[in-house]
């Protein structure tokens, strides 16, 4: 009731992004969030609401901290290699668990993951002056990569291969 | 324990078997306005409680009843920890409920679907 908060929200949403982008939101429990917030658990629940209030807030500030910035790179790509190195190299980790795990299961996650997708797409489109369904792929292509560990050579390979794209 | 519906624009929480005494509760009926959120949270029962008054609290057995704690006042009715729910409100009597519940997961999606 009107206490002032004793933490420091902004850390604690950045450090939730890192639990739930390395453990997955199932992973994370909330003496996890506890321990490593920093946040007493009243204040947590007051805070947030619940976990998944949480993770939703963490979730938007993934993509505002580190989507965001992959779309101002992007928008600098020159060609098909220079944009999948600039995703397989980007830290997507919570897009990725959240495209997976909880998409299917939650609208307001689902639609985030849909709206961030789409912008990378756009951002390819934009940059490379291809249609839009090209750009869907090359942006499948590159997550893809990543989730795969981002293996020697097939970025390369693939972006030989498919040569100048306009 | 408790069962959680979701009854029109209602969150209610129907306090089952001898709890109610325990709890000196049996029902609670919260607009869905006021529910901020549910988390399964089975760490919640090994944390500080705060003051009760009125219900029971016998430690390793059951928590049940209002306890007022930093400002706040909590309803608790737990058994078994590993099924612990908590539901944070807003404006209302009490700043969160902490219920018992038979599938923790299935009553969290419940009540976080129902949020707008």
């Amino acid at each position: 009731m009107g206490r002032p908060r004793a933490f420091d929200e902004d850390e604690a949403v950045r450090a939730a992004v890192g639990l739930f982008g390395g453990r997955a939101y199932d992973g994370v429990s909330v003496d996890d969030l506890v321990s490593h917030l920093g946040v007493h658990r009243n204040s947590l629940y007051k805070t947030f609401g619940s976990k998944r209030g949480l993770y939703l807030i963490a979730l938007r500030r993934h993509l505002a901290d580190d989507v965001r910035p992959l779309l101002d790179d992007l928008a600098g790509a020159s060609d098909a290699a220079s944009a999948l190195r600039l995703v397989t190299s980007a830290d997507l980790g919570l897009l990725l668990l959240a495209a997976i795990e909880r998409a299917p299961v939650d609208e307001e996650v689902a639609s985030e993951v849909t709206a961030a997708l789409a912008a990378v797409d756009q951002a390819i489109a934009d940059a490379l002056g291809v249609p839009a369904d090209l750009a869907t792929a090359l942006t499948a292509a590159a997550l893809g990569i990543l989730l795969r560990g981002n293996p020697d050579h097939a970025a390369t390979a693939l972006a030989q291969h498919l040569g100048p794209l306009t | 324990m408790a069962r959680i519906r979701i009854d029109g624009d209602d969150l209610v929480v129907v306090i089952e078997g001898l709890d109610k005494l325990w709890a000196f509760k049996s029902s609670l009926t919260i607009p869905l306005a006021n529910v901020r959120g549910a988390t399964a949270d089975p760490g919640i029962t090994t944390d500080p409680k705060g003051i009760r008054a009125p219900g029971s609290r016998v430690p390793g057995v059951i928590t049940a009843g209002t306890f007022h704690q930093d400002g706040e006042t909590v309803f608790w009715d737990v058994k078994d920890p590993s099924k612990a729910v908590v539901i944070e409100l807003a404006d209302e009597k009490y700043a969160r409920l902490v219920l018992q519940v038979d599938d923790p997961r299935a009553t969290v999606a419940l009540v976080e679907n129902s949020l707008a």
